[in-house]
């Protein structure tokens, strides 16, 4: 009985696997390729305002090609409160970070998104806060360097600015 | 299950009431929005220097009003898909700064009165120089709804919010 048990568990939790890797697979989402080197330390922080409805947080990053087309590399889940990731440092990258809102009881569901052209200097550590509370939501970048006493906000640049 | 498109037929009480005309302008919108049926101005003032608040306008709302967003809602008889466009323009002088924030129905809803060059007005923001730390602020806004909106563009103003509004839910 507890082996049957067992199976039927296991057979059930690769099943949600598949499916899981199915969607991901037909959604074209890839998840992003973890670096060894973490320049970007992101933490988030989202509030739906309402226990009838969530909010999904996600990155997508892009590589910019010198003819600033986009290449996607892949996506970050934003859905623990901090997460440290590594961006190549001195290539332009262009930064989507999605917030997708959906509503239980009205069956409502709708997304924005926060972009920006990033381009980390070599030595230099990021810190993002991207947050979303009571449907506003904000993003700011903060340039610091550890062995200086120096930090800055990096301001948000459009595609159109490549 | 049963889905059909609902056709909205854009009712914007909002400035003229069931009237046939709407305001083409942002001038027209002033004098409309105060007496009109859900139009409402508000008046106050904010403790900043008008050169902040305009630099403010000018950099919040390209970077979060410029936008197009498209919304679902679904029930069990209905699937509806709204894409609207919407179009701030900011606007500084030395004796005002002014937003106007316009929307383009792009699909899901019929309008049917003439529609400005841009969209339908939806908010106009005014600026005014009072002091050196001191900026009277004055909109012609919706008084129901779109209240994420309107709180973002005071916040701008006051300088107390940063963020942008999610646009699908105002």
């Amino acid at each position: 009985m507890g082996v049957a048990n067992f199976l039927r568990t296991a057979a059930f939790l690769t099943s949600l696997s598949i499916s899981g890797l199915l969607l991901l697979s037909c959604s074209g989402m890839k998840t992003y390729p973890n670096s060894p080197e973490k320049n970007v330390t992101i933490t988030t922080n989202t509030d739906s305002g309402s226990l009838f409805s969530s909010v999904n947080t996600r990155l997508d990053i892009y590589q910019v090609t010198p003819d600033c087309k986009l290449d996607y590399k892949g996506t970050v889940q934003l859905d623990t409160a901090s997460v440290s990731i590594g961006i190549p440092s001195e290539k332009m990258s262009y930064l989507v970070f999605g917030f997708a809102s959906s509503s239980f009881l009205a069956s409502t569901s709708g997304s924005t998104s926060y972009e920006t052209l990033f381009k980390p200097r070599k030595g230099y550590h990021y810190t993002i806060n991207a947050s979303y509370i009571d449907n506003i939501y904000d993003v700011t970048i903060r340039e610091s360097h550890p062995g200086k006493n120096l930090s800055r906000n990096i301001e948000t640049v459009g595609l159109s600015n490549c | 299950m049963k889905t059909c498109m609902i056709p909205i037929v854009a009712v914007f009480l909002l400035v003229t009431g069931c009237a046939t005309h709407h305001p083409q302008t942002a001038e027209e919108f002033r004098q409309a929005a105060p007496g009109a049926f859900l139009g409402k101005k508000e008046t106050f003032e904010v403790n900043r220097s008008f050169k902040d608040v305009a630099r403010t306008f000018q950099k919040k709302a390209p970077q979060c009003l410029n936008v197009r967003v498209k919304t679902v809602s679904q029930t069990t008889t209905s699937y509806q898909v709204i894409v609207t466009r919407y179009k701030p323009t900011v606007l500084v002088s030395n004796q005002r700064a002014e937003l106007h924030i316009q929307q383009h129905h792009e699909s899901g809803v019929l309008n049917v009165t003439k529609e400005p060059e841009g969209g339908y007005f939806l908010v106009v923001t005014d600026a005014y120089p009072v002091s050196k730390n001191k900026t009277k602020i004055v909109m012609y806004r919706p008084s129901m709804g779109f209240d994420v909106m309107i709180k973002a563009i005071k916040g701008w103003a006051s300088g107390t919010k940063t963020g942008c509004p999610d646009m699908t839910k105002i």
